[in-house]
């Protein structure tokens, strides 16, 4: 697991913002409600030579811009040939914690429905944060799991099938533009969800399996993500991050909340289309979800806190330089780690409590939940392609 | 609603309304130069007025700074501002030995002070000065001496001879003390100190041999710009002040950082069974900078941490919306916070005040 950069902090600050992070209702450092999201600006349609692009922008001057690209591509004759033998990898990762679906460019999930495969080699995803090789581990970790989130369950790729000779390749640039002031895979995931949406694929003249042949005209060609009157009637998946400070699970955590956190988790969600399976159905009423939005688990990552890696605070007991007292002679740089001390940092050790981390999935998946309002957010964007 | 989204802010000039705000006299007000020969005939445009009446000349670059065409009221560097030899440049530009044309070194919008052409520049590190208060952060121990971060650019440093000693005693420092050196600050410690003496190069150096000086502890760090951008700390006549919280909150410390490094600390008194350990012939001092290496927090109460939040907020909000950030704004920004949340529908709880609640204060706050 990539860690994510660390944030120098003094003990003292760290043991106080684990503590009001602790209360209940948490007290954040800047004020937000648990649930609340750092509010954003958003606009779509800012790159012209893109098929899609969006740009958001948070409060703290975090910003991101996100390109899609679309060419036009071969379809290699073997993967044709695998069309009797389509290897189905099993996505469906409803309720239950599973370490992701594969290991970014992984398994091909493929699906055969109505003719269409797809293969996960049609999309390019590529992140690029500023001061951070492209090679990096924390960069190649995001770009993972944002890849991960859009291919799961195959029916993303299966929107780039154009014949069976021809295929999209879809290159999707994400650019964060600013320094990277707190963990940004939020801010990514968002802005690629708003690209993908406001991305539009020329419309396709030709019939069969000829060569194809598109229509010039900008104006006619559709949403990659059909749209009804306006609203999308499928959607890209979201990633949030969620961490769990006691038992207080906290949303879209700040840098320095990041800092102290037990655990943090990157929740990818994705919404279910209209025709849903059987078994689907079953499960929708056994959660008695009415008809709507109907959220999909995709993928849950535990992303490595920075607390871990914070040094403990020195409890006044055995700090030589408290007090007039110093009896000890102690000339070690730090003193052994202590038991738990009101007041003194401690980074916390061990894993998450699987009870909280129940809690944090149901709180992203539940309906009216969170992930719900952030699609309703972004269904509010107005798209400009 | 746990997300806000809104369609992004057209682009606002950093200084459209900075005039009647920041600047003390009419000869100081911003005035636009733009790219190539506009500029220039601009500049001609103020010399005339200059020979006319005091009054013109305000009139003529207030006009010229207010008009809402002009895009070019911000240089970039190695943008030429004019080629006249008359004026003179100061901070912020820089003049080639061939040409008398003095060039933009800083992106920034132009001030004018007489013949003295300088640009302001809309972000820039801190420039430390003898005396400052700042809030920094050990990055860096070393043998003799601390490295702190203090949002310059460069690495200020803290000398071992120049903190007060535990107990206030007063001697030599020795090899033990070199040894023990994390004991007093470590990797990460926050400290306010001041600054006691400047390098050629700009590097400060610190002190912290005062009893308002020391390690932080007991509250939270917010980090704002320190210069440009019309917001951010300005020097002012107290930089650390205590206030009494709303709400049952108690005694709050802050301390604004000339370098824009601000702490907000609960208000502590020195522990009562201190002050009998050492009470005696040594006096108060000594028990008082007895706390002063402590890393660890007393006891705070949840509502001192709501109300230490809410100044929070309020720094960033001054922020966020360009307004200068100083003890006046700051408390006055306070109480403005305190009646927006008994008016809010969350009650006197509610301490967010990011997004559009940020702008309702600014908007208040700039409307008296």
């Amino acid at each position: 697991m990539a860690s994510t950069q660390h944030a120098l902090l003094s003990p003292a600050e760290l043991a106080y913002l684990h503590a009001s992070l602790s209360l209940t209702p948490p007290i954040r450092p800047d004020g937000r409600a648990a649930n609340q999201f750092r509010p954003l600006a958003a606009e779509t349609g800012i790159l012209p030579g893109t098929n899609g692009s969006a740009r958001i922008c948070f409060a703290d001057g975090t910003e991101a811009i996100v390109g899609v690209k679309a060419e036009v591509e071969r379809t290699r004759r073997g993967d044709g040939g695998r069309e009797d033998g389509v290897e189905y990898v099993s996505s469906r990762l409803e309720g239950d914690f599973v370490e992701g679906v594969s290991s970014g460019e992984g398994a091909i999930a493929a699906v055969d429905e109505a003719d269409r495969v797809g293969e996960s080699e049609w999309v390019e995803l590529s992140v690029e944060i500023p001061g951070a090789r492209d090679d990096d581990a924390g960069t190649v970790f995001l770009a993972a799991m944002l890849a991960e989130a859009l291919l799961a369950g195959g029916e993303f790729a299966k929107k780039l099938w154009i014949n069976r000779r021809f295929h999209w390749k879809l290159y999707l640039d994400i650019l964060l533009i600013s320094p990277p002031l707190s963990y940004p895979l939020p801010l990514l995931s968002l802005t690629t969800h708003l690209a993908l949406l406001a991305t539009r694929l020329p419309r396709l003249k030709s019939e069969g399996d000829e060569d194809p042949f598109f229509d010039d005209d900008w104006a006619a060609a559709p949403y990659l993500y059909a749209r009804k009157d306006g609203k999308a009637t499928a959607r890209p998946p979201v990633s949030l991050l969620v961490m769990a400070v006691g038992n207080n699970i906290i949303f879209d955590p700040s840098k320095e909340e990041l800092a102290v956190a037990d655990v943090a988790l990157a929740v990818s969600v994705g919404e279910e289309t209209a025709t849903t399976t059987a078994a689907e159905a079953d499960e929708a009423q056994q959660q008695q979800q009415p008809l709507g939005r109907n959220l999909r688990l995709l993928s849950v990552r535990t992303i490595d806190p920075p607390s871990r890696l914070t040094p403990p605070g020195v409890p006044n007991a055995t700090n030589s330089a408290y007090g007039a007292a110093t009896t000890q002679k102690q000339p070690e740089a730090r003193a052994a780690e202590s038991e738990a001390v009101e007041g003194v940092w401690k980074a916390p050790r061990g894993g998450a409590k699987a009870l909280v981390m129940a809690a944090l999935v149901q709180k992203a998946l539940m309906r009216g939940g969170v992930a719900d309002e952030v699609l309703d957010a972004l269904d509010a964007v107005d798209l400009v392609a | 609603m746990p997300i806000t989204i809104t369609a992004p802010k057209p682009v606002q000039h950093p200084y459209a309304d900075h005039d009647n705000s920041m600047s003390d006299s009419d000869s100081d007000s911003q005035s636009s130069m733009g790219d190539g020969g506009n500029n220039y005939k601009n500049v001609i445009n103020m010399i005339k007025s200059e020979s006319g009446s005091a009054a013109a000349a305000a009139a003529v670059t207030k006009k010229s700074g207010a008009s809402p065409t002009s895009h070019s009221e911000i240089v970039t560097p190695g943008e030429v501002i004019t080629d006249d030899p008359q004026w003179m440049r100061g901070h912020g530009t820089f003049v080639t030995p061939a040409t008398s044309a003095i060039i933009s070194s800083v992106a920034g919008t132009i001030s004018r002070t007489n013949k003295l052409l300088s640009v302001r520049p809309l972000r820039a590190r801190y420039t430390p000065e003898v005396g400052d208060l700042i809030v920094g952060r050990i990055v860096e121990v070393q043998a003799k001496r601390w490295r702190v971060d203090v949002g310059a650019t460069q690495l200020a440093s803290l000398p071992l001879s120049a903190i007060n000693l535990p107990g206030g005693i007063l001697r030599k420092r020795t090899e033990t003390d070199e040894l023990q050196i994390r004991t007093f600050f470590a990797e990460g410690d926050l400290l306010v100190a001041e600054v006691q003496q400047l390098f050629a190069d700009g590097g400060a150096v610190l002190h912290t041999r005062s009893l308002k000086y020391g390690k932080l502890r007991n509250g939270v760090f917010v980090a704002v710009s320190g210069m440009g951008g019309g917001g951010g700390v300005v020097r002012s006549r107290r930089q650390v002040w205590t206030m009494e919280a709303a709400n049952g909150g108690g005694q709050i410390d802050v301390a604004l950082g000339v370098n824009g490094f601000v702490w907000i600390s609960k208000h502590v008194e020195t522990p009562p069974d201190l002050l009998e350990k050492t009470a005696g012939i040594t006096n108060v001092e000594e028990s008082v900078s007895a706390t002063m290496y402590s890393s660890q927090n007393d006891r705070i109460e949840a509502e001192t941490m709501r109300e230490i939040a809410r100044i929070r907020g309020v720094v960033t909000a001054l922020v966020e919306n360009g307004l200068r950030v100083d003890e006046d704004m700051v408390m006055r920004g306070y109480h403005e916070a305190v009646e927006m949340a008994m008016l809010s529908s969350a009650g006197p709880d509610d301490i967010y005040l990011g997004g559009e609640r940020g702008q309702q204060l600014a908007a208040a706050l700039t409307a008296i």
